[in-house]
Formats: structure tokens, sequence, C-alpha cells
């Protein structure tokens, strides 16, 4: 996702989803706090003064938003014409068994053409 | 279980890597898996002492110089089970300036060494040898403490494995012209890797998606050391955040470990902390991190970039 600071939504933001709970994003909201907080460290030697203040400013504008229900369903309606949401999927390895299944080549039997030639799905 | 190379670096002196890579490397041969560090620190090896054994050959000099035909020819036992070790060189002035075909011995012999785990403990800086051993792990994890000067150290480090990945992209595909422009760009701002990848995908939108998609997959980790307060170990969750926002890579927070006077005094006994202290809150931040770099899935589905360093 090649974005901008400004260009992030509320939830890119605060570093949460958009299925985040009330007590959730009151985290990361303390979180942000803490980061974009005048003389933060975590921001020393790479974020200039000006840049820090732009987006304190709009993690408090996020913060208004989504701790209002009415507000925070505007926003995602909003958000969701403008782009659609996928939830994220849990990580999964793939079976290498069933793999090689599905790329074995069909078996060369007599009964294997027969059935092929009877049934157009054996 | 497949075999694995964490390298554990960073920009600063005395953050504890050799520290967090020593007791990494006890937590997991207790576990009954082999494992072997390499003191890959070229300029103040001392992952040794931290074992409490003294310096002695052979040491990765010996491999480098080819006294020893293999680096699983320096490796030695450690008082500790399924421990080995292949020792720093005290010959540093000879070793730090690594030629490159040395380097490129070092790195596919780290590769084909019989050790399930290689855990490379890195010296201080940003110098190409550094870099490459720290990109050609996964994960590399950068190790800072609480403090202004090892933050602003660990971006610089941070950026330096950013720029190294896309020259070594750029290398590759013959598109050294944008290297400059890239260095040009990169001092300007925060920002400014946003912008050189903006202005890349507008002019040239197939390169732009190589690159980035190569900066995608340097996936570091960050260990917080020394902390003291719930305060430090937040630090550590915001410079990840902040260093996905502007350097737009997928940093993971490993966690904290918290300062403990012990380290000190084991170190003056040479004697290991985290076999001396097991019980204590830094040994057990210690466990907690080793298993998540163990045996979590999302490092296992986890490619490094694919980097091919230049044969000349």
């Amino acid at each position: 996702m090649l974005k901008r600071i400004e260009d992030w939504n509320y939830y890119e933001l605060l570093s949460v989803e958009r299925t985040a709970s009330p007590d959730e994003i009151w985290a990361a909201y303390q979180a942000a706090l803490a980061t974009y907080k005048d003389g933060s460290p975590a921001l020393y030697g790479l974020v200039s003064e000006a840049e820090r203040g732009l987006v304190h400013e709009r993690v408090q504008e996020a913060f208004q938003t989504l701790r209002d229900p009415e507000k925070r369903k505007e926003y995602d309606l909003a958000l969701l014409r403008h782009a659609p949401y996928f939830p994220p999927k849990a990580p999964f390895r793939k079976s290498v068994g069933k793999l090689e299944i599905e790329e074995a080549p069909p078996k060369k039997g007599f009964w294997a053409r027969l059935k092929r030639l009877l049934f157009r799905n054996p | 279980m497949d075999k694995r190379i964490w390298a554990i670096g960073g920009g600063k002196g005395g953050t504890g890597k050799s520290f967090v890579a020593a007791s990494l490397g006890l937590h997991l041969a207790s576990l009954d898996r082999q494992v072997l560090l390499v003191d890959a620190d070229l300029g103040a090896p001392n992952l040794h002492t931290l074992l409490g054994i003294k310096a002695s050959h052979p040491d990765l000099g010996d491999f480098l110089t080819n006294a020893v035909p293999s680096l699983e020819g320096a490796a030695v036992e450690t008082p500790y089970r399924n421990l080995r070790i292949v020792k720093g060189s005290e010959n540093i002035l000879f070793i730090a300036n690594l030629n490159h075909y040395r380097k490129l011995r070092f790195l596919r012999q780290l590769r084909q060494i019989e050790a399930p785990t290689v855990i490379l403990d890195l010296g201080t800086g940003s110098s190409f040898n550094t870099l490459d051993f720290f990109l050609s792990a996964n994960p590399g994890v950068v190790v800072a403490t609480p403090e202004p000067t090892a933050i602003e150290n660990t971006y610089l480090f941070l950026k330096s494995c950013i720029m190294r990945v896309l020259k070594l992209y750029m290398d590759h595909y013959k598109i050294r012209d944008l290297h400059q422009k890239m260095l040009d760009q990169i001092e300007k701002n925060s920002q400014s890797l946003y912008g050189f990848f903006k202005s890349l995908m507008e002019s040239d939108r197939a390169y732009g998606t190589i690159l980035y998609r190569a900066l995608r997959g340097f996936r570091p980790c960050l260990v917080m050391n020394k902390t003291r307060d719930e305060r430090d170990v937040l630090l550590g969750r915001s410079i990840a955040d902040v260093a996905r926002k502007y350097l737009l890579i997928d940093m993971k927070y490993l966690g904290a470990v918290p300062y403990d006077d012990n380290v000190l005094a084991s170190l003056r006994d040479l004697k290991p902390f985290y076999v001396e202290h097991r019980d204590s809150a830094a040994a057990r931040a210690i466990r907690q991190m080793s298993e998540e770099l163990a045996y979590s899935i999302e490092f296992t589905l986890r490619t490094p970039p694919e980097i091919r360093l230049p044969d000349a």
C-alpha cells in the first residue's frame, strides 16, 4: 500500500482493523498519542516537528470520528464507497500433498479411460 | 524443521546485540535444537566472552583467510549442550575490510552449514558487509534501547538496509541510473521514500512495482532492550509503527527485554546471564521472543528479499 501519511484513512492511521471495538480504538488512540506527542522519542531523527503536528491533529480527528457510533457509520459508508474492505485472513500453509494430487496426471488404466468416455467428469 | 538464519544487528553500539544473540542461542540449545552462533562482528567481536569462553583458534578469521577450509571447521563446541560457536577474529585489522569474494564465500557456507538454527551476531554500523549479512537472514532482528541516540541510529540502520536492498535490485535489473535519483531524493524529508516510489511509479510502473515488492519483502523485527518502565516498552511499538508508515517496511515488534543489573554482574563473572538468571524477567522475555521467532508460522511463510550480490 503506497500511500502518503495524509492519505491514510483513520483506521490505517490508528493501526486498527475496520472491525475494531471501541476499546481497541481507545487503546490504539492512546498508543498513537504517545507516538506523535510533542517531543516523542519515537520520531527522533526521522520526522520533523511540522509533520508530527499534522499527524497528531489527524489522530485527534480520527478518534473524534471513530468514538461516535453515528459518525463512524457515516465514515465507514463513505470509505466503502471509495474502496471495498476485505477482512484479514489467517495465514495458512498450503498442503503439499494436496497440490501433488491436484497436479497428478490422469490415470491411464482401461477402467479410467472407459469412465472418462462414459462420464464427462469421472 | 526448516533451517533458519537469524541476524542480530542494529545501528548503535552497546544496545545489547551480543547479549540478545547469546541468550537466544542458549535458550534454543536448551530446547534440544542444534544451534550455531557466529560472531560476525568484524570490528569488535566479543560474543565468546558473553558465553564465558576465551578467544582462541580456530575462529572466523581462520576461515576467511583459508586457514580452515570450511565454516564448519571454524565452529567449536561450547560448555553448553547443542551449542557451537564460530568465534570472532582477533585479527580485526585484516578482517574488518572483508573483500567481496570472501563475503560471498562466507554467505554461501552459512547457508550450507549443518545446523537448523544459525544466529549471526553483527557489528555496529552500516557497512556493506554488515548490511549484506543482515539482509541474508530471515528474519533480521534490530536491537535498540530507549535513548534518542539509539533510536536515531536505528532509523539510520533501517534506511541503509532499505537503500542496500533497492540498490541490489537496481544493479540486478541494470537500472543503475535510478540509484543516484534515489540518493538525491531520500535525503529530502521523512516521506522522501514515498516521493521516490510515487515518481518512479508514474515514470516506469514495471520497475516501480519490482522495487516496491523488493522493499516489502524486507521485514525486520525489533527488540527494545534495557527497558525500565511501560513507556519504554510502548516506545518499541511506536518505532515499529513509525517505520511502517514512513519507511514503508513491514516491521514487527518482538518485545522488550527489561533492564537487569545482573547482566553486568554475570559479564564480570564471565558467566552467561541466561544460564545464571533463568527466572529473571529479562530471561523470560528472551524465551518469549525466541519462541515467537522459532515457531511463528508468519516467519515460515515469509520469504526474504531475493538478493543476488553482483559477482564483481
